[in-house]
């Protein structure tokens, strides 16, 4: 089960925040959020993996397709303070560059 | 591996349900059932379990049953059962479906490179445990996983 926290800072970025785990059927649910997002002019995404206990391919896919159309749109997306299990999975798969984790939400798009 | 190993395991537990992605959050809770179960498991073979297993099964329910969708006599008939134990030399799991040959060599399977947006599963699978094995007999197919403890 998961729950997902958005929100716009006042810099303008986007901040979502999912909250359990990140598989298949909340992968889904992070796609159309990440979309909407899109459609509302925001292509800076802050992903705050913090309170995410678990990621698979699935939802790897989405964030790896967040920071695609974000760049496209000359944006980014970026993942701030990943949890354990969540780092671990980034390492296997190669991602930890693409997907390099930050350490604040806030300072995610000054460093 | 899976029908041997299995009959091995004492205390194991076993979830029929349907072949569905709402079934994958079931298999989480199963998961953390066996960790409560059994508390020498470590952390990080937790996580190597969870991770190949969780794949499996949205591998499964992904492409097994894909052409279910609109054909009235199998809609929500097909059943995915799930196994899981702790064995003499590790964790154990089993997935056995009704579904569609998997059409996979997992001896090909490799990672996507990182702009890719699927096809990282099985290579996830195959990275996180010791032994993964995918079998199809009398129609069906059986997956098993070991993580050695």
């Amino acid at each position: 089960m998961i729950e997902f926290d958005v929100r716009t800072l006042e810099s303008g970025v986007g901040a979502v925040t999912p909250r359990g785990r990140l598989n298949m059927v909340a992968a889904r649910q992070l796609k159309d959020i990440l979309t909407t997002l899109s459609s509302d002019g925001v292509h800076q995404i802050v992903v705050d993996l913090a309170e995410t206990t678990f990621v698979d391919s699935s939802g790897l896919g989405a964030l790896i397709g967040g920071v695609k159309s974000t760049r496209q749109m000359g944006g980014d997306l970026r993942i701030v303070r990943p949890t354990e299990p969540v780092l671990a999975v980034l390492q296997i798969t190669n991602l930890d560059k693409i997907l390099r984790p930050r350490d604040s939400v806030e300072l995610a798009f000054h460093e | 591996m899976s029908d041997a190993r299995m009959g091995d395991l004492t205390g194991h537990l076993e979830l029929s349900a349907p072949a569905s992605v709402e079934s994958i959050d079931l298999t989480h809770t199963l998961l953390e059932h066996l960790w409560q179960q059994n508390p020498q498991v470590d952390p990080a073979c937790r996580l190597r379990v969870e991770t190949a297993a969780i794949e499996v099964m949205a591998n499964i329910v992904e492409h097994a049953f894909k052409h279910d969708g609109s054909l009235a006599e199998t809609r929500g008939s097909r059943r995915l059962t799930t196994t899981l134990g702790v064995h003499a030399d590790g964790v154990v799991v089993g997935f056995c479906d009704d579904g569609r040959p998997a059409e996979i060599d997992l001896s090909t399977v490799t990672m996507p490179d990182e702009t890719a947006e699927s096809g990282r599963g099985l290579a996830m699978a195959l990275a996180a445990v010791d032994e993964l094995v995918y079998d199809r007999r009398d129609g069906r197919n059986y997956w098993s996983l070991l993580c050695a403890i």
